[in-house]
């Protein structure tokens, strides 16, 4: 990099606490012009924390902030937009009954004639967005409504709506991607990835994420966050993997190389489907998940895996086919009937879906099968503590307060409570886990499918979509493999265990 | 694909196809249903829930809701008639009246809107307080005297007077109607409130001003609450504090009717202002059709649920939540 230019980003001791836990914790650090920046770290290391301070969510308790050679001191997320900082956050933030334009406009401050006094100028926001999408190289109609769109194109409207940051002078914009990729497939990651090497030509980009992959590929430079503290800030050339692991927690994770027990299937399936068909989504999906067995679903984002999950758990109706739940045929299929019947569903979205923010750990752990924590209607507290604690210290949940609101813990903590409110059933039939490692970092992920091979190994049937097919090998005695709603093929890998990956891709496009 | 242009303004399709489908059916039930007098009569009566409805829908699209309706339009009302030509022969200030009135209207709906957005008192509580506060201003100013009548025979003819062929009063609802779609559609304000119905923590993380928004959308919908109270009690030709009565059941429904979801967001002005018109079009038919009094008000509510029902049919969602 040329010295010409003040760095664009240079933090200089920069704290930030939350009661007792130091979420940053004296980081220094200086980002250059056209640098991509890997951030990794485990869950609750802090690297949320410290891009909303860059972002002027949170202010630091101390230290100084510069960018683009100026002191920075912002009061609102508005502030650190102007000075030329564009976020896309770990939960998208859109307005998802806006069209693409207008979400992109939302960030884009510049006001001309009637403007001034408050009018819409839809020609110029449209005109402005589709410039904006052009210059990103995205291919989107700025009219298209954003609740209308593909999870990957509404993160290329926010990274669209990152970019439209104003640095002035000759500052360089400084984009922030707070794990953009854990929500993606494959593919779509792709995508990323080349939009990503595209930001660098006029912008430097932080860009979090746990999979260290993709970091060693794409970034420049990575930095490890640990307990808050910045353990790590390496160029990504020469570094291994091992050695990121060493930064990032106390006792490096022995990589598990777990050798998959071929379970016997026994004769009668916890569940079973025939025919299973929903209009336009999928067709004709039969399969059974057997005791004791782990059976993946994997297919592309379009390929119905997760509505079928779904379907098979009351979320969502379905035209036709029959499902069997220890051998007897369901009616009038619904969430209260499956729960009834011992059947638990992880879904992808759990902020969304899976858990109450404003809830402790708690009382989220006690809400679908409270056990020995609930008689009838009476709640025991005592109970529920006792069962929310052990949970706790099963996954590892940090910080390990069971009482503290689950909006203030970082996402992949968040995760694990989630799971354990399903896992938390003496009499588990059917485990359902929709993309159960999302946003989980390596040891937390080891952790998760070890409770999902000991629920296994009491008795439960585990279906499984997996955020890859890495995942789908070590972990499933069936993958069950779907192209366009349909089942395309099965591998039965107690018998075909050199199944290739090539193969599996090949059978899923 | 939806096809979901942002600059549609139209509602959708089938509640106007429901729309035409009352019209057909009451004008086959009796022939003077679609006569010319009946059609102006119709319009006659819409006018008042029409300019109501903008001020309503702005509310709702935000999330929020303004039950003060009634009470504003009393305490407007009252105020307008007591300060212009009335039996009473006192206090008559001419056109100032109009701005008392409407000016009245706005107060009310500033201190909803203020204590909504700047103590955190949901909208629903608050609009309930300040229509009773409304209506407690209107029966002030009745006093214990007779109830006045407009003595002013230009301004008693007014909105029944015709202006190439339609009423007065419709035109003035027409005007307010585009001057709503425009707010809307075209202001930062009415994408703001549209933005803030959607996802009120996102916008303001974007910087927006929602609070002042917000206390707007109320002073707005106040204001447009004071000119129906003026123009009921000029349709009616007296004041009475129970001037609004009735029309909270017309234009919430009608919004919902219309797709403006109440949890903020969806919808729009034109959209529940078909919304209108098709809940006083089934009145009136109803009315028309000699179903007997004792059961009209049966029959409206029946229809009236079955129209809401299918509206939200189609995103009847096991998970979806309705609140
Ligand atoms: N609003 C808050 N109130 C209290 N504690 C908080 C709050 N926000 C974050 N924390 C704590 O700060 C620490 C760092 O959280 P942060 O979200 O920055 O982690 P992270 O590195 O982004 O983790 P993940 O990979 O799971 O997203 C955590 O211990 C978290 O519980
Ligand atoms: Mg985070």
């Amino acid at each position: 990099m040329t010295q010409a230019y003040p760095p664009v980003l240079k933090l200089t001791r920069i704290s930030r606490s939350f009661g007792k836990v130091k979420a940053v914790n004296n980081v220094s650090l200086q980002i250059d012009r056209g640098e991509v920046i890997g951030l990794t770290g485990e869950n609750g290391a802090g690297k949320s924390t410290l891009l909303k301070i860059l972002a002027g969510i949170e202010r630091p308790d101390e230290g100084t902030m510069e960018i683009n050679g100026k002191v920075a001191n912002f009061r609102s997320p508005n502030d650190a937009f102007k000075a030329g900082v564009g976020v896309v956050h770990q939960e998208q933030s859109l307005f998802t009954n806006l069209s693409v334009a207008e979400n992109i406009e939302q960030q884009n401050q510049s006001r001309m004639g009637l403007e001034r006094f408050g009018f819409q100028n839809w020609k110029r926001i449209n005109a402005d967005a589709a410039a904006v999408l052009k210059k990103i190289g995205v291919n989107l109609d700025p009219k298209a409504r954003v609740g209308d769109l593909s999870f990957v194109d509404r993160q290329m409207v926010e990274i669209a709506r990152a970019v439209c940051v104003e640095p002035g002078g000759d500052g360089t914009p400084l984009i922030i991607l707070d794990e953009p990729t854990a929500v993606l497939e494959q593919a779509e990651v792709e995508v990323l990835e080349r939009e990503i090497l595209k930001l660098k030509k006029f912008a430097s980009v932080i860009f979090v994420s746990h999979r260290l992959d993709e970091v060693l590929r794409i970034c420049d430079r990575v930095l490890v966050m640990r307990h808050g503290v910045l353990t790590s800030d390496r160029s990504t050339e020469g570094v291994t993997k091992d050695e990121l692991f060493k930064a990032m927690v106390d006792d490096a994770p022995t990589v598990s190389t777990h050798a998959r027990s071929s379970r016997p299937i026994e004769l009668k399936p916890a569940i079973e489907v025939q025919g299973l068909t929903m209009k336009g989504k999928f067709r004709d999906i039969s399969f059974a998940a057997y005791p004791g067995r782990i059976t993946a679903l994997v297919g592309t984002n379009g390929s119905g895996r997760g509505r079928i999950m779904r379907a098979l758990f009351g979320a969502e109706e379905f035209d036709g086919g029959t499902i069997e739940v220890a051998g007897k045929p369901v009616h009038n299929w619904s969430i209260r009937k499956a729960v009834a019947a011992g059947l638990a569903y992880v879904p992808a979205e759990r902020k969304v879906e899976g858990m109450i923010g404003g809830y402790s750990g708690t009382r989220n752990i006690a809400l679908v099968h409270p056990g020995e924590a609930a008689r009838g209607q009476i709640l025991r507290p005592g109970k529920m503590a006792e069962t929310a604690q052990s949970w706790f210290d099963r996954l590892d949940v940090n910080p390990n307060n069971i009482k503290q609101p689950l909006d203030q813990f970082s996402g992949g903590n968040q995760q694990k409570v989630v799971l354990a409110k399903w896992l938390n059933s003496s009499d588990l039939k059917v485990l359902m886990l929709d993309h159960p490692l999302r946003g989980l970092d390596v040891g937390v992920s080891q952790a998760v499918n070890a409770e999902i091979r000991k629920a296994c190994d009491h008795g439960t049937a585990v279906i499984l979509i997996p955020d890859t097919i890495e995942e789908a090998l070590e972990m499933a005695d069936e993958i069950i493999v779907l192209r366009d709603g349909q089942l395309s093929a099965r591998h039965d890998l107690s018998v075909a265990s050199d199944l290739a990956i090539k193969e599996i891709v090949a059978e899923m496009v | 694909m939806r096809n979901l242009s942002i600059k549609n303004l139209s509602g959708p399709t089938g509640i106007l196809a429901a729309l035409v489908v009352l019209i057909v059916l009451f004008s086959l039930l009796n022939p003077r249903f679609a006569s010319v007098e009946n059609l102006q009569n119709v319009l006659f009566q819409v006018s008042v829930p029409l300019i109501i409805v903008v001020g309503t829908s702005l509310v709702i699209q935000m999330g929020s809701i303004d039950l003060s309706v009634e009470g504003v339009m009393g305490a407007a009302g009252m105020a307008w008639i007591l300060l212009s030509p009335n039996t009473r022969l006192e206090g008559d200030i001419g056109v100032w009246a109009w701005f008392v009135a409407l000016g009245l209207g706005l107060v009310l709906g500033l201190i909803t809107g203020a204590i909504y957005a700047k103590l955190k008192v949901p909208s629903f509580v608050v609009s309930l307080g300040t229509w009773y506060v409304g209506l407690g201003i209107a029966i002030l100013l009745y006093g214990n005297a007779l109830l006045p009548s407009l003595t002013s025979e230009a301004l008693a003819r007014w909105p029944t007077q015709l202006t190439l062929g339609l009423p007065n009063c419709f035109w003035l609802a027409a005007v307010i109607l585009a001057a709503g779609v425009f707010v809307s559609h075209y202001t930062k304000f009415g994408r703001g409130l549209m933005a803030i119905g959607n996802n009120e923590p996102i916008a303001r993380s974007n910087g927006m001003p929602v609070d002042r928004y917000k206390i707007a959308a109320f002073a707005i919908a106040g204001t447009l609450c004071g000119l129906a109270g003026i123009l009921a009690t000029m349709q009616l030709g007296s004041g009475s504090p129970d001037i609004g009565f009735g029309q909270l059941f017309v234009v919430i429904p009608a919004a919902v009717i219309g797709g403006t979801a109440l949890s903020g967001g969806e919808g729009g002005v034109i959209r529940s202002a078909i919304g209108v018109f098709l809940l006083i079009i089934l009145n009136n038919g109803l009315v028309l059709a000699g179903v007997d009094p004792d059961y009209q008000s049966g029959v409206f509510g029946m229809i009236l649920l079955i129209a809401v029902i299918a509206v939200a049919w189609p995103q009847r969602g096991r998970l979806k939540v309705a609140k």
